[in-house]
């Protein structure tokens, strides 16, 4: 059957005239058209197959694309007292943040030297030539006999909804 | 300029009643005495209201093209853009360190309070530099240890005096606009920082990539920006120079980054001199001057104007190039006198009166000098090399030198008999 002419089709299509077409036969010419056809036994798919090179390296070519978007807002660009203002702020609060360092360092350093005191006291003041301390230094055990495995729970920063196990019993 | 005062005027409004409602509100502190820009603006406007603004015209905030054609006659260039001085015209001008924005005013209490403790340190430090030097050397622990104590508190007294006033905006503003005052330590710290940056690396690429450095002196760090003019033309280092223009001798401008005074010697070396006997090069010396006076304020040394008589041991001999000689470059070298002293300069002119083959190593090791600056350009042959040449009484200005052709080797030429 021949597909009928534009001008038959739209009045078909007009008048609400259903045209069912025959399953069209095969026939010799479209065969060959078919089996001549390179893409029905390439696999290797059309983009790949062309031979232009090498197109830069695919991230770039994305970064430029977010980049240059219209949808990219642009770049923060200050007026020069603005930035003069923002420059300001930024070392004020680096330079804050250095002091509350420097105060936090410097806070480590006086109680690891106040626990030092402490045991040279120990070892010195007691009286006993240091034998409590020595005693207290032994660290035999120490990676053995640790706390119950129950008491090793995250941290959290508040206290659990029941605040204590009552129930529980060391077997 | 009335369409450009119209679009502003929205905007002026709202920021003048921030400001007016803002200002009551700030403690109107000065942190450093110094500050006198406030000041300053003040009274030119006191000054603009006795005499019609017509008749006068601000040119920072004129807008009337001509009142702006009036100021350009007579010299002077309306300041920034015509929107801007007409957004001036309306602004309550409120000195940069008043602006009511509560973060940066927080941040600027802050950094005023960090400046009060440093000035504290440094206070605190020159009092103990004092104290040191005030006892006696045995007391101190010997000599060696009272000289390594001094100078690593003077050292620290220097970082201090930068620290108080890195943070502080203004100066970096100043600084921006080249309006820093190379007097003060923080101005001569961000220079410095800002030549080592970019300008130095260039400087000392060029000269160790040309081989300066192994060739005509063993070593050199610069820490003195210098830069090179001919005529007014700023020379980037290695560039070519024709022979025409550096028949004068050029001008420096050798920027010193430390505080104090420092005697140099300037010396320009030719290290290219072709030598046709001995198949090799020589060198010669085309400038020498000693005792010459630098610091970080007066950088200005024109070669051409040092005194004959106690300062340029060589005068400027213009640099040439035979005809098929390879380049000659001439480098220049900043070379710090030992302890800033000056020099004899008697006799160092009655010593050095030979140009040629006059080592740099020579003078180094001679006058314990210490290369802390370095220049380089280089002149070939060009179209005015030959009237330089016949001007300045070279001798073979007709000769042109040419390779010698040097036989291939049995086994590298071209077509020998065990390829046939």
């Amino acid at each position: 059957m021949r597909p009928l002419s534009p001008v038959l089709a739209s009045l078909a299509n007009v008048f609400r005239i259903p045209i069912t077409r025959a399953p069209v036969r095969p026939t010799l010419t479209n065969e060959i058209l078919k089996s001549t056809s390179p893409r029905s036994f390439s696999t290797t798919s059309a983009l790949s197959k062309r031979k232009e090179g090498y197109r830069g390296d695919r991230r770039i070519l994305l970064i430029r694309y977010f980049l240059h978007h219209p949808l990219t807002p642009r770049p923060l660009r200050f007026s020069r007292t603005r930035f003069l203002r923002h420059w300001t702020i930024h070392r004020a609060w680096n330079l804050y943040q250095a002091n509350q360092r420097r105060t936090h360092e410097l806070e480590l350093q006086r109680q690891w030297q106040s626990m030092q005191a402490a045991c040279e006291e120990l070892r010195t003041g007691a009286g006993d030539g240091g034998k409590l301390f020595r005693k207290s230094m032994i660290k035999t055990g120490v990676f053995r006999d640790l706390v119950p495995i129950e008491y090793a729970r995250l941290q959290t920063e508040g206290p659990g909804r029941e605040g204590w196990n009552h129930e529980w019993k060391r077997d | 300029m009335a369409h450009c005062e119209r679009a502003s005027k929205p905007l002026l409004q709202c920021l003048q009643k921030t400001y007016t409602k803002g200002l009551p509100a700030l403690q109107l502190q000065s942190t450093r005495a110094f500050q006198s820009t406030a000041l300053a603006r003040e009274e030119a406007q006191a000054e603009a209201k006795s005499v019609p603004f017509h008749k006068a015209p601000d040119p920072a905030l004129v807008t009337n093209p001509q009142l702006e054609r009036r100021l350009l006659r007579q010299g002077i260039a309306p300041i920034g853009s015509r929107r801007r001085r007409a957004a001036l015209q309306n602004s309550s001008n409120i000195p940069f360190e008043q602006l009511p924005y509560q973060c940066f005013q927080e941040a600027r209490k802050v950094l005023v309070a960090d400046r009060d403790d440093k000035l504290r340190d440094i206070t605190a430090m020159s009092e103990k530099i004092a104290r040191l030097q005030a006892v006696p050397t045995e007391e101190a622990g010997g000599e060696q240890v009272k000289k390594s104590k001094l100078r690593a508190m003077e050292v620290h007294l220097e970082h201090l005096k930068i620290l108080a006033d890195i943070n502080d905006p203004l100066v970096k503003k100043k600084f921006e606009d080249g309006q820093g005052d190379l007097s003060k330590p923080i101005y001569r710290y961000l220079s410095d920082r800002k030549w080592r940056e970019y300008r130095r690396k260039i400087l000392v690429q060029r000269i160790t990539q040309m081989k300066v450095i192994p060739d005509v002196l063993p070593h050199c760090d610069p820490i003195v920006d210098t830069k090179l003019y001919f005529n007014r033309n700023q020379i980037q280092p290695g560039e070519f120079v024709n022979a025409q223009v550096s028949t004068t001798a050029p001008k420096l401008d050798v920027q010193l980054f430390e505080g104090g005074e420092k005697l140099v010697t300037i010396a320009v070396v030719d290290s290219d001199v072709p030598n046709v006997e001995k198949d090799g090069f020589d060198f010669k010396m085309h400038y020498l001057a000693v005792n010459v006076p630098i610091s970080a304020t007066s950088t200005k040394v024109d070669l051409s104007q040092l005194s004959a008589d106690s300062q340029v041991v060589l005068p400027w001999l213009p640099p040439v190039a035979q005809k098929g000689s390879p380049y000659h470059r001439l480098s220049l070298f900043i070379l710090e006198q030992k302890d800033s002293k000056p020099l004899d300069f008697a006799a160092v002119k009655a010593k050095e009166t030979e140009r040629d083959n006059l080592l740099p190593r020579t003078l180094q090791a001679r006058y314990h000098l210490k290369a802390i600056g370095a220049h380089l350009f280089r002149s070939q042959w060009d179209e005015t090399t030959y009237e330089v040449m016949k001007e300045i009484g070279f001798p073979e200005a007709d000769m042109e030198l040419r390779r010698k052709r040097v036989e291939p080797l049995p086994y590298k030429r071209r077509n020998p008999s065990t390829f046939r």
